[in-house]
Order: structure tokens, then C-alpha cells, then sequence
């Protein structure tokens, strides 16, 4: 096994055609047979890094300084052509999405031929042979079937294996894999990231990790760069910077991350958000003096270089040793089950739904969503629902709110039954939070007029100013300033639109609310205030949650009690320490070893 | 799988048939209501009133308007679309006579406005991002804004009177004979294989091909153009980038067969327009087809002929409609085995 550098970034910046700096001094080198993750929120650029090694840097960004050597060729002194030829053969790449990833209308065994063809192999029968070997080695089932598949006849965990069969197929020193898992199942992320990691000892393969999932790089990777506002606050070896992190930023991170295991704590928050590149520009210290807990009048005026503080491990901190400092708030216990109501908000027995589809021939069949659900929901209580694609998470949410009617069983909300008693008596009691807040909420309207929209179909019973009261003390509520009414959604980031989406849930004091998949899109500090948030709330008024989450860690930290759904069906339910410490059906026993992390073995 | 396809290009051409007998219904009873007397117009201007009266008996005109569908219904479906009142000879042999000829002219202009329409799209999409693409817009906007007429008559002055490359009249140079083997003039000019009577009949089409087909081209030109930006935004574009392979290859091989669908569906629907099209343009150049016909059937009231052309355009419309589903459906994965 080589042990020289196949990726070496030295000081790369990258900036707007206005100057301002996307990244800044960049310096990063990956060995080869070694992963390398970068972490980092969104907004952070650490895709920009992957962009700018492919030469794909999206239209009005460049290289305005430094140099990336790829196995000792220098990449930013050469030309297009030459550049794009290396791509797919000596640096491959593993997309985000693996869904879309895939050309629709091409077969799988003619988009991964045609590039088998242009990596050098001559003859059709070739190309075929080494295309189901691929399949094969990627742990694919019937591999001649698959080469007459069409993507949308495969899931998203097969279609990431054919993509890194295809980004491993000739044998590239170097792999570039952005957020791989994210779109995936957490079952199904675990063997991707296990595959990923095999598949680069085989290859003796430099990989480049990009996530934004500190539990998933520090289970995969050897090395990480720790990436805040366009610079590498912290680098050096997984272990040490996941569990003995010396910049507050990581440690911070670390505490916002919600834990499936060890104590409760409460999550730590992170106060406003990271600099955009205009910012940054002003500011002539630390970028995260800000919003770090441990800053001082230094940290403002001077930037710390990015030092040694151990071997191979490097923090940009004037204080790295004050890290440990920063600890979180112990959660208070026992508070919440005692709180809890004896009337039930939701009751379902037996409760299924079916829905008859018709194929373009106009076949009918009947798909059963979900079958026999029998669980209850009581009042102030905090119920988890987990479970992966495809197991009724959302069919269960759409006949709940009445989207959806009830094919078998019997629903009762709030002492009325769903099926009998009319829909607008359940519109105020029972309310949605959407999981994307960009696309909830109309752009067109102000916050304030977004928050109290429930009231509009309820006549003119509101005088101007009761409604703008109560704006206030939505507002308020959700912990954002009442002069935020006046904005547009736009004008807000992705954690403030997620809190005018719950606050306008909130509007008609509903005695239960659902919350689909709230946090998925947001980053991790984002998502600490939410769950945060979603606690606070919950001292104060009296609903039910009923939140819908694929993130186990999620579920336990807002939860009392959580079910786990699985193919249409409640598989196990109970409190969560129970279910999750002790998971007796063998589908949550897979959840929670796969939410525990990728047990990777490094050869 | 391939009698799958057929079974739904069956299905949707059967779902065409009570659509099709709507229409008669509708343009039989418009007709009716036209304050013209057929009897009178299928019989010379010196015929008595008795003769008229006959006539009108013979004609069923006296009946009731249903009983005069039901046995106009009757015979149409018999293939008797009753006498034309313009040339006192069956209506049939009066139409099916011309429709060689604008068959001929709308299928040319088919392919030449989705040359134009896929040239034009493909270089305004490669030119993107630079002043060129607002160049090639602004242009497509301004032919887009000339109806097919007016692109005749400035086609006319331009090519047939100041440069006079084509001529503007007729279907063949005068003492031109080509025997009719097909019915179809253009091929029929083939298969005599003299080499002057081909290029006088690509000639003498040339002129309205152009103007109906660069009317059409526009919407071509800027529905590929917009559906090759929302392909090229699709990740898969993007991960064939990373693959290397190049910009022509990730157009022609990965692209273009995605962005096709809306330009093909498009084609389909608008297949009618094409066609309603050949009324003028084929009277500016005096073309023998059905679009002259059909002004001259108004001209005298030749109700029959009228009736028979328009249930032409209405059959041609529905069925290009089902051949762009059809196509749609072959060109979808997704649909074909969902």
C-alpha cells in the first residue's frame, strides 16, 4: 500500500465575481487508501470543493488563488479537455441524490456500458461481463436483469450502488462521494457508507468525504476538516475531532447533535447564523466569534491561524484548549410524563387504508398502505413515529389530518370519530407542520398574514387588531421578534421559516399537532433549535405531538413514547429508552443499529 | 411489450371514433343553418322551381334535420359523401383528388419547420449565456409574430419576384406531364426519373413548404430550447459531467432524448394548426389542394365538400393527437413499464 498524496489542495480560494471570498486558504491533503470527510453546513462551501477538483464550479464563481496537485499533476494549470478527461477515470464521483443521478430515459446496462466503453473497453460482450463483475462486487442481485433496468424501476439504495460501481469501475486514485447518504434510508445508508469503505481498501482508493453528519464521518472517515464560513476551522484525525475536539465550532456541533444513546442533555444552540460571503468580508477576526460561548475581544479583532495542536491535528482557536468547556445543559427529567393528561387525543383501532391504483393499461390493483393500526395518543404526550420510506409514515399523517379518508378501522380525534363527524369541526384541533418550510409557505404573503391564515376561513370575526395581537404572541411563542411580521418569507433563513411554519400550526391552538419529517432538510444547529424549540413549547401549552421523523436520535429527544412502523404496519411501540435501549422486533433492531453508525472495517 | 403499445395506440384511436361522430353532428347542423338552398346550387341558375322542388324531395331537404343527418350518416359511412354542387360529380372523388396534394405540402412542411424548429433550438441552447441566445430569441419572437400568410407574400416578393429563384405558381413548369402512378405528385416526379421534372415539382413546392413551415418552426425552436435548459438542470446532466464526457456527447447522448418528449407531444397538438394552415397559404399559391378547395366550396356554398374537408381536418387533428400520446408513451420509461 502507497502512502503518497493523491489530493493535495494547497491555500485554494474561491470567490464571486464580485470578491467575495467563497473559500478561503483552503489546505487539504488526502492519502491514498485514506478517507478524508469535510464537514460542514450548508452554506458553509464544502461542495465548492468537489466542483472546483472537477472543474464544474457553478457560473460566476473561480479559482482566484491556490492550486489543487492531483497525484502530482497540477489541476488548475491545466487545460479543459485534458481536466475532463481525467474525470470518470482517474477521479470519480458519488452523487447526492442517486435518484435523479441516473439518466430516466436510458437502461442501466446502457449508461454504465457507455461508460465502461469510454474508460477503454472495446467490445460490447466486454463491457457486459465487467458491468455484472461491477454489479456483483457492489453486492447487486441479478445483474444480468438490471442491465435492462430503467432507473425508476430501482430503489435509491440500489441505484448508489450501481453509481459507485460506476465511480469505482476504473479503478480511480482518487473518489469524491457528496453527502452519498443523504437521500437514503438509515438501513440502507449504513451499507452504502460500508460499500464505499470496502470498495476504496479493494481499490487502495483516496476517497473525499463531503457531509454534513458528524456521526457518519466519524464512523467512515479517517481524517476531517471541519469546514465553517468558506474556511477549515479544525483537521485532523476522525476520532480525536469527533470525541476531543479542539475548536468550539466542532464541539458545538458535536452538542447540537441529538444522541440515541447516554444521557439526555439538552442540545446546544448555537445564537444566530453562519456569515454569508458579504459578511465575512467585515469581519477581521474569528468568523465564529459571533456566536461562539467562549469568545473574547480577540477573537474579534484577530483571525487565529489554523495551528498544530497535536500530531496531525490542527485548530484555528486562540483558546483550543478551552474547548472542553463548553458542556451541555443537563435535560431536566421526569418534568414531562408527570404533565401528561388522562383524556386521549387519538385513538386508532384497526385503523388501514387502501388505495386502488390503475397502470397505464388501466389494470386496477389494491395497495394496502396501511393495515390494523391500533396505538393512542394522549393528551401531552409527545409521540415519535419512525420508520423508512415507503412504511405509511405519510399515509398515516395525510388520514389523520384529513387528507386521506379511512378505509378500514376507526380513527377517533379529539372524542369525534374521522370517519362520521364533519371535517371543518377538526381543522382547528388537529394541524400540520410541513417538512420543507421554503415551499410551505406562500411567498407572496408576510409572516404576519402567513402565521394567522387559519383564521381565515373562519369569518370576520377578527378585528385587525386582535389579529395583529395575536401575531405578536405567535410570534413570540416561536421565539422570533414581532418585527419579523412585516417580511417576506424569502427574507428569512430556513430555521426561521420552519418557526413561522410551526407558529402558524399553532395559530388555532390545536389540541394536536403533526410534525412530518420538520427537520430533515435543516442543518444541525438549525435542527437544535427546532427540537429546542419543540421542548420549550411543549412547558408551556397543551398539545400533542405527533412527530414523524426517519432520525431514531430525533425521536428519542423529543419524545415520550415512539412507534415504529414497517411496511404499513406498527411493529413495536412503547416508551422511547425502551424501544430504542431495548428493541424487540428485529426491523428496530436494524433502525438502531444502523442509527448507531456503519461498523467499518478498515483493512 | 410491443402488443402492450399497440394495444394503447388501438385504444386511443377508438377513443377518437365518438369524438369524430360529435363533430359531424356539429358541422352537419352548422351547415344546415347556412341560408343557402343546396337543391338551388346543385342545379344550373336557368332550373325551373318545379326542377328545384325535385330536387330538394330528392335531397331529403324537406325531412326533418336528424333524418337528414341519419341518411347523410348513412351514406358517409357507405363512402357516399353525397354530390358536389360545384363540379356535379361525387364529393368523394372531388376531395380524395386533392388530398394527395396537401398531404404532400403538410407533411414537407412538417419535417421542414422541425429541421428549422430542432436547428434553430440546438444553436440558440449551444450559444446560452451569451448575447447570441438574445439574438437568436429576439429573431424567433419575430418570425413567430408572422402569421403563414404574410410569410407567403413576403416569400413571394422576396424569392419569387426580386430574386426570382422559385416560381410562385402551380405545381409543375408548364408542358410538364407526370403520370399519376401514386397520386402523389412529388413522388410520382421521382419515379419518372427525369431529372427535370423532380427538381420543377421540389421547385414549385418550395415556396409554400417554406412559408407554412417557418411559421411553425418558432414554437419548435423555443419549446427545445426551453426543455434543453430544464434537462441540462437535472443531476443526471451534471453527473454525466463528472463522468467526462463531453459537451456534445451529454447533448446528443444524454439530453436531447429527454428534452424531445415536450417538442414531440407539441408537433402532435399543433399537427391541426398546420393543416388549417394550407387554406391560405395554398390559395396565395394557387395550389391545387384541399386548402383551395375548401375556399372555393365556401365560395359557392358546395355544403357537401365543405362538410367533407372539414371532417378531414377534424380526423387529422384527432389522430396526430393520439400518434403524439403514443409517441410520448414510447419515448417515457417510466410510462411505458411503470
Amino acid at each position: 500500500m502507497t502512502e503518497h498524496d493523491i489530493l493535495r489542495i494547497k491555500s485554494l480560494e474561491i470567490s464571486l465575481m464580485t470578491g467575495h471570498n467563497i473559500l478561503n486558504g483552503i489546505d487539504l491533503t488526502i492519502r491514498a487508501g485514506r478517507i478524508h470527510g469535510v464537514i460542514g453546513e450548508s452554506g458553509a462551501g464544502k461542495s465548492m470543493i468537489g466542483s472546483a477538483i472537477a472543474d464544474t464550479l457553478p457560473q460566476g464563481l473561480e479559482i482566484s488563488r491556490g492550486a489543487i496537485e492531483f497525484d502530482g499533476l497540477t489541476l488548475t494549470d491545466m487545460n479543459a479537455r485534458t481536466r475532463r478527461d481525467l474525470l470518470g477515470r482517474d477521479i470519480g464521483f458519488i452523487p447526492q441524490e442517486p435518484m435523479s443521478a441516473l439518466n430516466p430515459s436510458l437502461t442501466i446496462g446502457h449508461q454504465v456500458c457507455h461508460h465502461l466503453a469510454r474508460i477503454g473497453l472495446r467490445t460490447a460482450k466486454t463491457r457486459q461481463e465487467r458491468a455484472v463483475e461491477l454489479f456483483t462486487e457492489v453486492g447487486l442481485d441479478r445483474p444480468w436483469d438490471l442491465l435492462q433496468s430503467y432507473p425508476h424501476q430501482l430503489s435509491g439504495g440500489m441505484l448508489q450502488r450501481v453509481l459507485i460501481a460506476m465511480a469505482f469501475a476504473s479503478n480511480p486514485r482518487l473518489v469524491i462521494a457528496d453527502e452519498p447518504t443523504t437521500a437514503l434510508d438509515v438501513t440502507i445508508q449504513k451499507k452504502v457508507v460500508e460499500l464505499i469503505a470496502r470498495t476504496r481498501a479493494a481499490h487502495n482508493t483516496a476517497v473525499l468525504f463531503i457531509t454534513h453528519d458528524l456521526q457518519l464521518a466519524a464512523d467512515v472517515c479517517d481524517d476531517v476538516s471541519v469546514l465553517y464560513a468558506g474556511r477549515i476551522v479544525e483537521t485532523g484525525a476522525a476520532e480525536r475531532i469527533i470525541h476531543a475536539p479542539m475548536h468550539p465550532y466542532s464541539r458545538c456541533l458535536n452538542l447540537a447533535t441529538p444522541n440515541l444513546s447516554g444521557p439526555k442533555a439538552q442540545l446546544m444552540i448555537l445564537p444566530g447564523t453562519m456569515p454569508g460571503p458579504v459578511d465575512r468580508m467585515q469581519m477581521p477576526g474569528c468568523e465564529f466569534a459571533l456566536r461562539c460561548p467562549l469568545a473574547e475581544d480577540q477573537c474579534h479583532s484577530t483571525r487565529p491561524a489554523l495551528d498544530g495542536v497535536g500530531t496531525e491535528h490542527k485548530s484555528a482557536c486562540h483558546w483550543p484548549e478551552r474547548t472542553g468547556l463548553i458542556t451541555a445543559v443537563e435535560a431536566p427529567t421526569g418534568t414531562a410524563a408527570g404533565r401528561l393528561g388522562e383524556k386521549l387525543v387519538l385513538r386508532a383501532t384497526g385503523l388501514g387504508k387502501a388505495y386502488r391504483q390503475h397502470d397505464w393499461l388501466g389494470r386496477v390493483r389494491e395497495v394496502h398502505a396501511l393495515r390494523g393500526l391500533d396505538f393512542d395518543v394522549r393528551e401531552g404526550e409527545f409521540v415519535g413515529i419512525v420508520g423508512e420510506s415507503g412504511s405509511g409514515k405519510s399515509s398515516l399523517t395525510k388520514l389523520i389530518v384529513g387528507l386521506e379518508d379511512v378505509s378500514t378501522g376507526v380513527l377517533e380525534l379529539v372524542g369525534l370519530d374521522r370517519a362520521t363527524a364533519p371535517r371543518a369541526d377538526f381543522f382547528d384541533k388537529v394541524q400540520l407542520v410541513f417538512q420543507d418550510p421554503q415551499s410551505a409557505l406562500n411567498p407572496r404573503r408576510k409572516i404576519g398574514r402567513l402565521v394567522t391564515q387559519a383564521l381565515e376561513g373562519r369569518g370576520g370575526a377578527y378585528s385587525a387588531a386582535t389579529r395583529a395581537e395575536l401575531v405578536k404572541t405567535l410570534l413570540a411563542k416561536v421565539m422570533l421578534p414581532p418585527e419579523v411580521a412585516d417580511r417576506f418569507p424569502d427574507q428569512l433563513s430556513g430555521g426561521q421559516k420552519q418557526r413561522v411554519n410551526i407558529a402558524r400550526a399553532l395559530c388555532s391552538n390545536p389540541q394536536l399537532l403533526i410534525a412530518d419529517e420538520i427537520v430533515s432538510g435543516l442543518d444541525v444547529s438549525v435542527q437544535a433549535q427546532i427540537l429546542e424549540l419543540l421542548s420549550a413549547l411543549r412547558k408551556e401549552a397543551a398539545f400533542s405531538l405527533l412527530l414523524v421523523s426517519h432520525d431514531l436520535a430525533v425521536v428519542r429527544h423529543v419524545c415520550d413514547r415512539t412507534l415504529v412502523m414497517c411496511k404499513g404496519e406498527i411493529v413495536e411501540q412503547g416508551p422511547v429508552e425502551e424501544v430504542f435501549g431495548n428493541p424487540q422486533h428485529p426491523y428496530t433492531r436494524d433502525l438502531v443499529a444502523a442509527a448507531q453508525g456503519p461498523t467499518v472495517s478498515s483493512i | 411489450m410491443f402488443i402492450a403499445i399497440l394495444r394503447v395506440i388501438v385504444r386511443r384511436l377508438l377513443a377518437i371514433v365518438p369524438v369524430f361522430a360529435v363533430v359531424t353532428v356539429l358541422v352537419f347542423g352548422a351547415l344546415r343553418i347556412l341560408p343557402v338552398d343546396p337543391a338551388q346550387m346543385s342545379l344550373p341558375p336557368s332550373a325551373t322551381i318545379e326542377q328545384v322542388e325535385a330536387k330538394r324531395e330528392a335531397m331529403g331537404l324537406n325531412r326533418p334535420i336528424w333524418t337528414q343527418y341519419s341518411m347523410w350518416a348513412q351514406a358517409a359511412i357507405t363512402g357516399d359523401l353525397g354530390e358536389s354542387a360545384q363540379y356535379r360529380t361525387s364529393t368523394a372523388a372531388v376531395v380524395l383528388d386533392r388530398l394527395p396534394a396537401t398531404i404532400e405540402l403538410v407533411i414537407c412542411a412538417l419535417i421542414f419547420a422541425v429541421c428549422v424548429g430542432m436547428t434553430g433550438g440546438l444553436l440558440i441552447f449551444a450559444v446560452r449565456g451569451t448575447a447570441l441566445e438574445s439574438v437568436g430569441l429576439v429573431v424567433t419572437s419575430a418570425v413567430m409574430a408572422l402569421p403563414d400568410f404574410l410569410l407567403a407574400l413576403l416569400f413571394i416578393l422576396l424569392l419569387g419576384v426580386l430574386i426570382p429563384i422559385f416560381p410562385v405558381n402551380g405545381r409543375l413548369d408548364p408542358g410538364m406531364q407526370v403520370p399519376s402512378y401514386t397520386g402523389f405528385l412529388l413522388i410520382d416526379a421521382v419515379l419518372t426519373g427525369d431529372f427535370r421534372v423532380i427538381v420543377s415539382a421540389f421547385e414549385h413546392i418550395a415556396l409554400p413548404v417554406m412559408a407554412l413551415g417557418l411559421a411553425f418552426s418558432p414554437t419548435i425552436v423555443r419549446v427545445l430550447h426551453a426543455s434543453l435548459i430544464n434537462t441540462y438542470q437535472q443531476s443526471y446532466i451534471q453527473q454525466a459531467r463528472l463522468r467526462g464526457l463531453s459537451d456534445r456527447e451529454i447533448l446528443f447522448g444524454q439530453a436531447l432524448k429527454n428534452a424531445i418528449v415536450p417538442v414531440v407531444i407539441l408537433v402532435g397538438t399543433q399537427f391541426g394548426g398546420l393543416f388549417g394552415g394550407t387554406l391560405l397559404v395554398e390559395m396565395i399559391f394557387s395550389f391545387p389542394g384541399l386548402g383551395n378547395l375548401m375556399v372555393k366550396a365556401m365560395q359557392t356554398a358546395d355544403l357537401s365538400v365543405i362538410m367533407a374537408i372539414s371532417l378531414i381536418y377534424c380526423a387529422t387533428t384527432l389522430i396526430f393527437n393520439s400518434i403524439a400520446d403514443a409517441l410520448a408513451y414510447l419515448l417515457n420509461p417510466r410510462l411505458r413499464n411503470g
